[in-house]
């Protein structure tokens, strides 16, 4: 009597516990067989495509030509990844036609960038022995860097400065996309360059950082039959579903805080500091910290929106953003936070490093990666994006002001270095020791490591050495 | 222990790392399907190395090559072949 007495709460309370775990704010339709079934018909797909389209509709301006193309490779599977291709050059060419000051110009460039990216390409699959076919990325990025030094002595005014740096800048949109392409010259059952095209800037959307990697990973998570593409596309709507979700509560968020709370932005804040009419500290603390959940908050709710995008075509694809709050090492946080980045500095960066060099010596071996990807990779990506500080401000100028994020780039990979050389093991049991605290102190972390991050390039390193004391309500 | 057993007990270790619990079978993905991640390929890629004396530099390095029990199987039974 006495045990079945202590039993019941306490059966009732992990019941609880599971339920409140298996709670979910959108459900897990693509779980329902019903709901999968329906999807598979041709009214439940014309539902979803209605469904998904008008999700798009909510701040995308490119809604109906997208959703046209989606209805497309919806109907006819078997075409999917040519249709990408014509979707991902509709996208390139004729969507934004009205927003190029040029147009017969600048779709002269992209053909152009197209068509060294497709010599490369084949060169490197035709003379995979050669010098340049056993590193194609290498000799390319070799390449580009020389191109921006060429286009940064060029002299100005001339005809041939505006060319090359034309060239320069629509060649650096699509360098990681022409990368991920010769980094799949050998695979077996690799895709010919007219399906490589779907991947360069897919019509999905991307930054510079191709979503969904290239075409060896399309190929390996696209939907095989009906059921897998009803899934997928299901999965789509509730992605899709939480981006809307999370960019309304992006909108509140940043209402509450500035317009409400009157937070001052980060960039107020530095700019205070570099003044020496320095914010009170916890100013500066709210500052940063609203500065940081509002980037999580939007940045999450943009690639989900894409990633949604890539799942309606049919594509498998993880999403760039998971759960980055349940992160309990540097390492994971970088990898949950921007999924896609990660994975471009680690196919690009540093297994090149890891698989060829010191590798009888671990520790150094896999210190002299990760600062390969995470500390090199990371700071040229985002030198070679800023290419128009090059070209105002000069090859050395752009060099110098970039050494704020090159700090930040070193501190980031020595955090990651620490993290991943400590010795892995089962987290402590609890909550609290397990899970809060290490996540907390993660958090905190990124958090500081953000001011290094927000890099406008019109202060020194002793300003934001200067703003991390006031953090601190030290006058540095 | 044979080599799948070997490879299975290794992957049961990176899992219990990350607290996951759940069974696998010969056949499941884990990096393509963001069971396991990059970070954890890397761990994979060291322990082939040192175990089997793979040499990823000279056959080419690919995440699809190590994703699952039996893709591991079937690099082995290929690296062997060359051999």
């Amino acid at each position: 009597m006495s045990a079945s007495a202590t039993t019941v709460p306490a059966e009732l309370a992990s019941k609880g516990l599971s339920r409140l775990r298996n709670f979910r704010l959108i459900p897990r339709v693509d779980t329902y067989p019903a709901v999968v079934a329906f999807a598979q018909t041709v009214i439940g797909k014309l539902v979803l495509l209605a469904l998904f389209g008008m999700g798009l509709a909510y701040g995308s301006t490119d809604w109906l030509i997208l959703t046209l193309c989606l209805a497309l490779i919806t109907f006819l599977p078997a075409q999917r990844r040519i249709l990408v291709t014509i979707s991902a050059l509709l996208f390139a060419f004729v969507v934004p036609w009205k927003f190029f000051k040029q147009p017969f110009y600048s779709v002269a460039l992209i053909v152009l960038v197209l068509t060294v990216g497709a010599l490369l390409f084949w060169c490197a699959t035709l003379w995979p022995r050669s010098w340049y076919g056993r590193r194609p990325v290498f000799v390319f990025l070799c390449s580009f860097s020389l191109l921006i030094v060429i286009a940064s002595y060029t002299p100005q005014g001339t005809r041939a400065y505006q060319l090359v740096w034309d060239f320069t800048n629509s060649l650096s949109v699509y360098i990681w996309f022409i990368c991920y392409s010769l980094l799949d010259r050998t695979a077996p059952g690799r895709d010919p360059f007219s399906l490589q095209l779907g991947s360069y800037r897919p019509f999905w959307g991307s930054t510079n950082t191709p979503f969904a990697k290239g075409a060896a990973y399309l190929r390996r998570i696209e939907a095989r039959n009906p059921e897998q593409l009803a899934v997928t596309q299901l999965k789509a709507i509730k992605l899709l579903a939480w981006s809307i979700m999370l960019s309304l509560c992006g909108a509140l968020f940043n209402y509450c805080a500035f317009g409400y709370l009157h937070i001052p932005q980060f960039s107020e804040a530095l700019y205070l500091s570099a003044n020496r009419t320095p914010l009170p500290w916890y100013h500066c603390w709210a500052s940063i910290l609203v500065g940081f959940i509002g980037s999580l908050i939007s940045f999450s709710a943009f690639g989900h929106r894409i990633i949604a995008c890539c799942r309606m075509a049919g594509f498998n694809a993880l999403r760039n953003t998971y759960r980055p709050l349940s992160s309990r090492t540097v390492a994971e946080f970088f990898n949950r936070y921007y999924f896609y980045f990660k994975e471009l500095l680690v196919d690009v960066f540093f297994y090149p490093f890891f698989l060829k060099y010191f590798k009888k010596n671990y520790k150094l071996r896999m210190v002299g990666a990760i600062f390969a990807a995470a500390c090199f990779g990371n700071a040229y990506y985002h030198f070679a994006r800023d290419l128009t500080f090059v070209q105002r401000q000069g090859l050395r100028g752009a060099l110098m002001s970039d050494r704020v994020y090159l700090f930040y780039c070193v501190l980031l990979a020595a955090a990651i270095s620490t993290s991943q050389l400590r010795h892995r093991k089962p987290a402590p049991s609890g909550f609290i020791r397990g899970q809060l605290w290490p996540s907390l102190l993660v958090l905190l972390f990124f958090c500081l490591l953000d001011v290094f991050g927000f890099s406008d390039r019109n202060y020194p390193l002793t300003e934001y050495f200067r703003f991390m004391g006031h953090l601190f309500n030290l006058n540095l | 222990m044979d080599h799948t057993a070997e490879v299975r007990e290794f992957f049961k270790g990176l899992l219990a790392i990350r607290h996951d619990r759940q069974p696998f079978t010969d056949s499941t993905s884990f990096f393509l399907s963001g069971r396991l991640s990059s970070v954890d390929a890397v761990e994979l890629v060291v322990f082939l190395e040192e175990k089997y004396g793979i040499d990823f530099a000279e056959i080419g390095f690919d995440q699809s090559q190590i994703d699952s029990v039996q893709a591991i199987g079937s690099l082995l039974r290929t690296v062997k072949a060359v051999d």
